[in-house]
């Protein structure tokens, strides 16, 4: 049974101040740009505040799903407004927090249409909570699509290499998978007979049929796994990383993306586990290919973004490879991932943005020994680059490690390919920092500043994050087991 | 009889009289009709909303009041104050046609009023026919003659073909059911629904309400008649007479009770070829409202697929639907009619550097876009969300997927718009845009009301299942 919360709504507080963050917005005068700047810290900074204190308050021997709210939206279509925080949505609505918050920083130095930024940068964001707290359908798809919209314009307006093809082709992609998520959550209302688009009703034994089960979770994994950009429905990934501004990059790749996988296990895995079962031999199959592929393209790219645009493909992969397993290890290893490379991501675009800010170029051949004029930009960039080959010490590697560990028992050959892949990874990672920070200096770029203290407030807390969780990865570990062992026990009865 | 059930009649009738005196005693005032027409229309509103509760037959029981009549009623009335509301400028008509134009405007409104409370058939095609005449003459008042006179001469033909379908449709429908109006048809109809003569009639029949709401295959005048009409005409036949027809087509098809196999079978066909179609010739358009007038067509497709699951939640459904469309369509043209001051087609390109000429009009123009496509959270997603959950209860699973399909396809048009407000820069630095402070605030209050009736629709909805319980029985 759900356990209420008394006293403070601290998840609709979250969802409240975005809400209230974007009003404000609003409703300051446009030349007032500073000020803008400030009221997205503040209340950026609130939502972080308040991500970290329930990633602490969460009661970790208890479990279950907690801060409870429950308020009945529309009745006569069994719609409520709900929300609760287990192991799944823990560490993503702080990893939600981290990003937000370090993505308004990273945009300090933004000097065009400021307050639409920030408004729709809030927009997106309030999507993307709602997202990870929500329980019930009709909301889960209303805050999907919140936080796929608004990356239209943030795309288009603000972006940088063709932005307008990589806007369209990235909102086309992504709502075509609401196209089959929506038919497929009213399915379940209807088909389940219980009318109501309450997850944890939905979630009890004999709601659905296998047969039902078996039918709807096919457009719901395709249909969140497009988010989450598993192949060959990817292909708008890359492109629209290339394309966005730098805060846009790390929400993108560092939250959005985990939406999908989250939306996967929310609604598909926890609400359909006969379809989950029947269908995971694809999703391995698909997961492992991703892994490959976007070892290999990323291997081919002189374009910084491009680079980690394909290697988030492959490490989304090992997301999928996880959820695939059916295994207790295989949840914990995929969420732990999630929010890992969520982290991992976000520092890469941020230190990209600082750079590019600065040289006007991502292409890798113009770059060159920058270690040298930008010290300490470089040392994060590369500190990311290290998480991303899967470095011990650093939080990537735990993820990684307990997926494959998890997929070898259950898929050898998707797990060996993967390792395989991982290599290849590591070899593009390794290529991308030496062309770019070592090597022969580019003598254009001899004068330019390194990154200040101030500006580096969001790498520093991103890599310090990163860090901490490499050398503890237990604090989390121990979260996603409050939710998933319970439920993979569930299930085997 | 009590006079009082057919209040809003009676006052949009004297309304549209007292429009006609002054054309004939008075000299053309733009500023004094203006306001009066704004009164009056509001006093209408005003009056449609004390009588929700009227109930009864009039005259001879050829118009019945009932809860689903005066609801329409309310939005009827709600079209035409806010169609004046954008009525202030109109410099592409001559001065002279100002009376006729408030006349035909008011006694187009009284025409849709009493379509949606006809119960005889005869009062019905009646209706029917005096609004679709009004708006031929509406349309051809336009001062820039060719194109006025193309759209209403278009909108005339075809007009006349799917009326004069609709008489034989009407016809067959009384000689099998021997009756001559709806509610006594309501008991029979159901059980003969099977018969070729009933099946032929009731589909002659929708089709000339069909034409009304540009289904195909009768959308063909829909984009010449919005390109020649004048904006606010063209506004008012995408809000107000869409409304009038969704309520029509809800009373004829709610006749088949729970309705035969062949019929949901045409409702089908026909709601997919009108989304798809609408949705495919809309990506080329490069006219606003052209290309609003394919959007409606495909709109009506979504609006036949609540209509064909011949439930109470779909009848619902379509019911919050038709103040969805009134709501954010609406919108839209306010942002054509704003863009436009001499009373020219704003094509995709003027629409260039808006966010920056009137921050207020982009936003009005970008939610009202993202509801027609219906993306949430917005009335127009509550709207889809409400019509795909009915169809879904009766196993339409496919009829649901193509229906999103065509979002999507809607969504890539809607896109560029949106594109060309907020990120195209125009090629010569246009005039800038003087606002009245009333239409910002009016733009400001329909952007309220798309995000918060999309996101807390529950009285809405509770409104509309009380209204679809009327036809339901």
């Amino acid at each position: 049974m759900p356990i209420e919360h008394a006293g403070l709504p601290v998840l609709s507080a979250i969802l409240v101040s975005c809400v209230l963050g974007l009003l404000v917005i609003v409703f300051l005068p446009e030349d007032r740009e500073k000020l803008v700047k400030q009221v997205s810290a503040l209340f950026s900074g609130i939502t972080l505040l308040l991500s970290v204190y329930l990633f602490v308050a969460y009661d970790r021997v208890l479990g279950g799903l907690q801060f409870v709210e429950r308020v009945a939206w529309i009745p006569s279509l069994g719609i409520h407004y709900f929300n609760g925080v287990d192991g799944f949505s823990l560490p993503n609505l702080l990893l939600t927090g981290i990003v937000f918050f370090t993505g308004v920083l990273t945009m300090w130095e933004l000097k065009t249409r400021v307050k639409e930024f920030y408004a729709l940068y809030f927009l997106l964001v309030t999507g993307v909570f709602g997202l990870f707290m929500s329980l019930d359908l009709f909301f889960i798809f209303v805050w999907y699509d919140v936080s796929l919209f608004p990356m239209y314009l943030l795309i288009a307006v603000w972006g940088t290499t063709r932005k307008e093809y990589g806007a369209m082709k990235l909102t086309l992609y992504l709502l075509a998978g609401s196209a089959l998520i929506l038919p497929a959550i009213i399915y379940l209302y209807v088909g389940s007979g219980l009318h109501t688009f309450d997850v944890v009703a939905l979630m009890q034994p004999g709601a659905l049929s296998g047969d039902q089960q078996k039918f709807a979770f096919l457009p719901i994994f395709l249909g969140f796994g497009i988010l989450a950009a598993v192949w060959p429905f990817h292909t708008w990934s890359p492109v629209g990383h290339v394309a966005a501004p730098h805060a846009v990059s790390m929400v993108h790749a560092g939250v959005l993306m985990k939406i999908g996988a989250f939306g996967v296990l929310r609604v598909g895995i926890m609400l359909c586990p006969e379809g989950w079962r029947h269908w995971a031999d694809l999703m391995a199959i698909l997961a492992a290919i991703g892994i490959v592929y976007g070892a290999l393209a990323g291997l081919r790219q002189t374009d910084l973004k491009y680079v980690i645009g394909y290697s988030s493909v492959s490490h989304m992969g090992i997301v999928g490879l996880g959820l695939a397993t059916v295994t207790a290890e295989g949840l914990n290893g995929a969420v732990f991932q999630m929010f890992a490379h969520g982290i991992m991501t976000a520092l890469l675009f941020s230190s990209v943005g600082y750079i590019y800010d600065r040289t006007h170029t991502k292409l890798i051949p113009e770059l060159g020994g920058l270690s040298q004029t930008m010290p300490v930009a470089s040392g994060y960039f590369i500190l990311a680059a290290l998480a991303g080959m899967g470095v011990p010490g650093l939080a990537s590697f735990w993820g990684e490690l307990t997926v494959l560990i998890a997929a070898f028992k259950v898929y050898p050959i998707q797990g060996i390919v993967s390792v395989l892949a991982l290599v290849v990874t590591a070899l593009f990672m390794l290529r991308v920092i030496q062309r770019t920070f070592y090597g022969p200096a580019n003598e254009k770029f001899a004068e330019l500043p390194d990154v200040s203290l101030f500006l580096g407030i969001p790498r520093m807390i991103l890599a310090v994050v990163l860090v901490i969780f490499g050398f503890f990865p237990g604090i989390i570990f121990d979260v996603i087991q409050t939710a998933s062992i319970p439920f993979m026990s569930g299930l085997a009865q | 009889m009590n006079w009082m059930i057919a209040a809003p009649e009676i006052f949009t009738f004297l309304a549209a009289m007292w429009f006609l005196l002054l054309s004939l005693a008075a000299r053309p005032d733009p500023r004094r009709e203006h306001l009066t027409a704004l009164l009056l229309s509001a006093v209408g509103v005003a009056v449609c909303l004390v009588s929700v509760n009227s109930d009864g037959y009039l005259f001879v029981k050829a118009f019945r009041a009932d809860l689903f009549s005066q609801v329409f009623k309310v939005m009827l009335a709600l079209g035409l104050f806010l169609i004046v509301c954008l009525c202030g400028e109109m410099r592409d008509i001559e001065d002279r046609n100002r009376h006729d134009f408030y006349v035909l405007l008011f006694v187009c409104t009284l025409a849709l009023m009493l379509l949606v409370s006809g119960d005889h058939l005869f009062a019905v095609y009646l209706s029917l026919e005096l609004s679709s005449y009004s708006l031929y003459i509406l349309v051809g008042l336009r001062r820039n003659q060719d194109l006025a006179l193309e759209a209403s001469i278009k909108y005339f033909l075809v007009g006349i073909l799917s009326s004069a379908l609709m008489l034989f449709g009407l016809a067959l429908l009384y000689g099998a059911a021997q009756a001559t109006t709806l509610s006594e048809m309501a008991p029979v109809l159901p059980g003969m629904i099977q018969q070729p003569s009933v099946l032929i009639g009731l589909l002659l029949t929708l089709g000339g309400l069909f034409f009304k709401l540009a289904v195909f295959p009768f959308h063909f005048w829909a984009p010449d008649t919005y390109q020649g009409a004048m904006n606010q005409v063209a506004a008012y036949i995408a809000t107000a007479s869409k409304v009038a027809a969704i309520g029509v087509l809800l009373r004829v098809v709610a006749l088949a009770g729970q309705g035969s196999i062949y019929l949901v079978h045409v409702l089908v066909g026909l709601a997919i070829v009108s989304m798809t179609v609408g949705n495919l010739a809309a990506i080329a358009q490069k006219d606003v409202k052209r290309l609003f007038a394919f959007s409606t067509m495909a709109h009506s497709g979504y609006v036949l697929i609540g209509i064909l699951s011949m439930n109470a939640a779909g009848y619902a459904a379509t019911i919050f639907y038709a103040l969805s469309i009134l709501v954010m369509k609406f919108t839209a043209f306010l942002v054509v009619v704003a863009i436009s001051p001499e009373g020219e087609n704003p094509q995709i390109r003027h629409l260039a550097g808006l966010h920056r000429r009137s921050p207020i009009l982009a936003l009005a123009f970008m939610v009202s876009l993202f509801s027609l496509a219906g993306i949430p959270p917005t009335i127009g997603f509550t709207s889809k969300f409400l019509v795909f959950v009915a169809a879904m209860e009766k196993g339409f699973f496919t009829l649901v997927f193509i229906a999103m399909i065509n979002v999507l396809i809607s969504l890539y048009y809607y896109l560029l718009l949106i594109k060309a407000a907020y990120q195209a820069e125009p090629a010569y630095e246009p005039k800038p845009l003087v606002l009245s402070p009333s239409l910002k605030l009016l733009s400001g209050v329909l952007i309220a009301v798309i995000v918060v009736a999309g996101f807390f629709p529950y009285p809405l909805i509770e409104l509309a299942n009380a209204t679809a319980r009327i036809l339901a029985h």
